[in-house]
């Protein structure tokens, strides 16, 4: 019953939406002068891995001579949720159309919620302070991201990050066999929408409309004794085009009348 | 009595025995390690942190490796921030071997820190290896963090203790300043922390230009309003020379480009410059100058119409290595008034690309001298060295060199190439020219790549690559691009 194939890669461009928000995010470090003494860009990556492929890139010499480098960040998506707050009804479509100006169905998207992990591991406490501080301006408590969740109808949402809560763990007590771990993990929900099977739509696009006008409301009898048409200038133009109208106004004095089948006055 | 009167239970002669014994084993049976001491750079006092720290001090001293079975197993753990290694050693060197060797060093810049002759670090303690300080473990060719000293076991043997334990773990590396001076030491990190890169270009050539000088040239074009959202390349159109209808030479004609600016996202004309002044237009009638564009509109500009201007200016010699744009000085004539002009640079091939007038003067009976500035007035060459100081002429950003990829046979289509750098203080900027401060190696920087260089880790460039095509920032994205 669910067979059709379809893939949009919306979790996926939400995850990778939800990443780049923070790939570019620096700290510093101060000579005793004041003076900047180093500025480093924070690695981020999708903390989820192949476990072998790990292995071989991040310890392409097995006598690796340090441990791990810092601060680095993580993201990661821990859940998925149906919102019921954004529901809309299952039976609603609309048109859209693809790159090839073919008219496509698709009904109203299904709302759910992306769950994420964004993890901060610092060495230093004013590090952590530091990538915290330019990130947590930014949600009041949510920020939006305009995704292209289908490209192939440019269907473009605004997706709210909610900032839901930011937990820090600094293990600095014990004996001094353990050493320091400063973890900072903040949690957002990404509402996001998801879209099932688009189907070509058998509606052509609207190219012509024309009304005829009767004398009388008996059309049995009556004959249609004036038209207005309307068609759009230039007629080739496409729903994204930037167009205009030419209407047209014809009255008739010949007793025909139009037949939608033959689509001419008979 | 309950002790036997015959042995004196701690003399020092039998503390010494022991002592000399124990060292004596420790150079038997040990192995040499480096020990580097922790210099604080900057600590802060508040949350009680060293910020920023450097080792370039080294001292080899026998240990005994008390891992007789090697690392604990599974060292290497995954981890959400990706590999993790945990190994951990435990080393025993001599208390008197520190004490006698490494102690009065350390001191000496102790002292040298109190009087003033050093005032870029601190050192705090130094009567007994620290926590914090590093080890290089050759066999291992790893760094290892001391995290705790032990000092009494064996507990009080004849009196007196006579060896450290130093349980260490591998070293969490961040940009921390590690220049031994041994290779073998300083090598190691070549690859790690945050490394950017640098293009750099190869030798420079000084480009050079002429100019032509005429009667009846649009000497310059004023511009009185500069009107508001047009595009990045409004059309300029000025009405032809009079003396076009006559020899039909298209040179005859003025051109000109507008050089627009945005601000708050508004982009107006900033300036019109001239790229070919024409000949033959009316002094007292100059010609119109309009500027179309698809989206912007109420700019307004009038033209200036000399004698004795400049009318063109034709390169020569392009030039090598421009990414900034350099100074054009353009002779000025007797009487009359000097030109001005700015250079166009192709970022890509680093030439001059082009000469376009800002005022073209008056009063000129004779072509004028044009100098286009060098791209650099330090000399180009030489070699950097591993973990020297390299420094930005422009941005004043320093930066500790990683990797040179030196070459001898340097040319246009052969530049010296990557020059990778750790422990930046900022951004470099292309144009500018990096200087090694021992080497005094001087190469023109091309190009500048912030994204951490050979992490594997760092996914922060295939990120913001994939988001650029169905991230809509319609405004800007407040988090920075990449």
């Amino acid at each position: 019953m669910l067979g059709t194939y379809f893939y949009h890669e919306i979790i996926r461009k939400t995850i990778v939406g939800f990443g780049t928000l923070f790939n570019n995010i620096y700290i510093r470090h101060l000579n005793k002068d004041g003076s900047v003494a180093d500025e480093t860009k924070v690695g981020l990556s999708y903390g989820p891995t192949q476990k072998f492929l790990a292995k071989i890139q991040q310890q392409e010499d097995l006598s690796k001579p340090i441990a791990i480098t810092l601060p680095r960040m993580s993201f990661e998506m821990v859940g998925l949720q149906y919102d019921p707050a954004r529901k809309t009804s299952v039976t609603q479509t609309f048109r859209a159309c693809d790159d090839n100006g073919n008219i496509k169905k698709v009904y109203m998207p299904v709302p759910y919620n992306v769950t994420f992990e964004l993890s901060i591991y610092s060495k230093l406490n004013d590090d952590a302070l530091q990538i915290v501080e330019q990130i947590l301006p930014f949600f009041q408590p949510s920020f939006n991201l305009t995704i292209d969740l289908i490209d192939s109808i440019g269907e473009k949402k605004d997706i709210p990050i909610v900032m839901d809560s930011i937990d820090m763990q600094d293990d600095y007590e014990g004996d001094f066999a353990t050493r320091r771990a400063l973890i900072y993990t903040l949690r957002f929900t990404a509402k996001t929408y998801l879209f099932g099977p688009i189907a070509d739509s058998t509606d052509g696009l609207i190219r012509k409309v024309q009304v005829d006008l009767y004398s009388d409301t008996n059309t049995q009898t009556a004959k249609r004794e004036m038209r207005y048409t309307v068609v759009p200038d230039p007629i080739d133009a496409e729903p994204g085009d930037d167009f205009g109208f030419t209407e047209l106004w014809e009255t008739f004095s010949d007793s025909k009348e139009y037949s939608p089948t033959q689509q001419t006055d008979i | 009595m309950a002790l036997n009167p015959f042995f004196l239970q701690g003399s020092s002669n039998e503390q010494f025995l022991i002592q000399d014994l124990v060292n004596e084993q420790l150079k038997i049976y040990g192995i040499e390690v480096y020990y580097l001491p922790r210099k604080f750079i900057d600590t802060d006092k508040i949350f009680r942190e060293s910020q920023t720290s450097k080792f370039d001090d080294n001292f080899i001293i026998e240990a005994y490796l008390n891992n007789y079975d090697g690392y604990a197993p599974g060292s290497d753990i995954m981890t959400k921030f990706g590999l993790r290694l945990k190994n951990e050693i435990n080393l025993i060197i001599s208390k008197e071997r520190f004490e006698e060797y490494i102690t009065p060093i350390l001191s000496g810049r102790v002292q040298g820190i109190e009087l003033g002759f050093i005032n870029d670090y601190d050192l705090e303690v130094v009567t007994r290896p620290r926590e914090g300080d590093l080890i290089y473990f050759p066999l291992g060719e790893r760094f290892f963090e001391v995290k705790r000293v032990e000092h009494e076991k064996p507990f009080y043997q004849l009196g007196k203790n006579y060896i450290y334990e130093l349980q260490c773990e591998l070293f969490e590396y961040e940009n921390e300043d590690i220049d031994t001076t041994i290779e073998e030491i300083d090598r190691k990190l070549e690859d790690e922390g945050y490394i950017t890169s640098l293009i750099l270009g190869g030798t420079i050539s000084e480009a050079t230009a002429t100019a032509d000088i005429d009667d009846g040239v649009v000497s310059q074009i004023i511009l009185s309003d500069d009107g508001s959202f047009y595009s990045s390349n409004p059309i300029v159109s000025i009405q032809n020379s009079p003396s076009f209808t006559l020899s039909n030479d298209s040179t005859d004609n003025a051109t000109a480009v507008a050089i627009t600016t945005s601000v708050g996202n508004v982009r107006s004309i900033k300036s019109i410059r001239i790229t070919n002044g024409g000949r033959g237009y009316n002094i007292s009638n100059p010609p119109l100058v309009t500027i179309t564009d698809s989206s912007g509109s109420g700019a307004i500009a009038t033209a200036v119409v000399s004698n004795g201007s400049i009318n063109a200016l034709q390169i020569t010699n392009p030039g090598s290595e421009y990414y900034i744009e350099p100074i054009v000085t353009i002779g000025g004539p007797s009487v009359g008034q000097t030109a001005s002009a700015r250079a166009i640079f192709n970022p890509i091939t680093g030439e001059i690309s082009g000469i376009q007038i800002v005022n073209s003067g008056y009063g000129y009976t004779e072509a004028p001298t044009v100098q286009i500035s060098s791209a650099s007035t330090v000399s180009i060459g030489g070699t950097y060295l591993y973990n020297e100081t390299v420094i930005g002429s422009l941005s004043g950003t320093i930066a500790q060199v990683k990797y040179y990829n030196s070459r001898t046979d340097l040319n246009q289509s052969n530049p010296p190439g990557d020059l990778r750098v750790s422990i930046n203080s900022g951004q470099f900027s292309p144009g500018e020219v990096i200087v090694g401060s021992a080497s005094s190696a001087a190469y023109i920087l091309k190009s500048y790549d912030n994204d951490n260089y050979g992490e594997e880790y760092d996914a922060n460039e295939e990120i913001e690559t994939e988001a650029d095509s169905i991230i809509d920032f319609t405004e800007i994205n407040p988090f920075g691009e990449f």
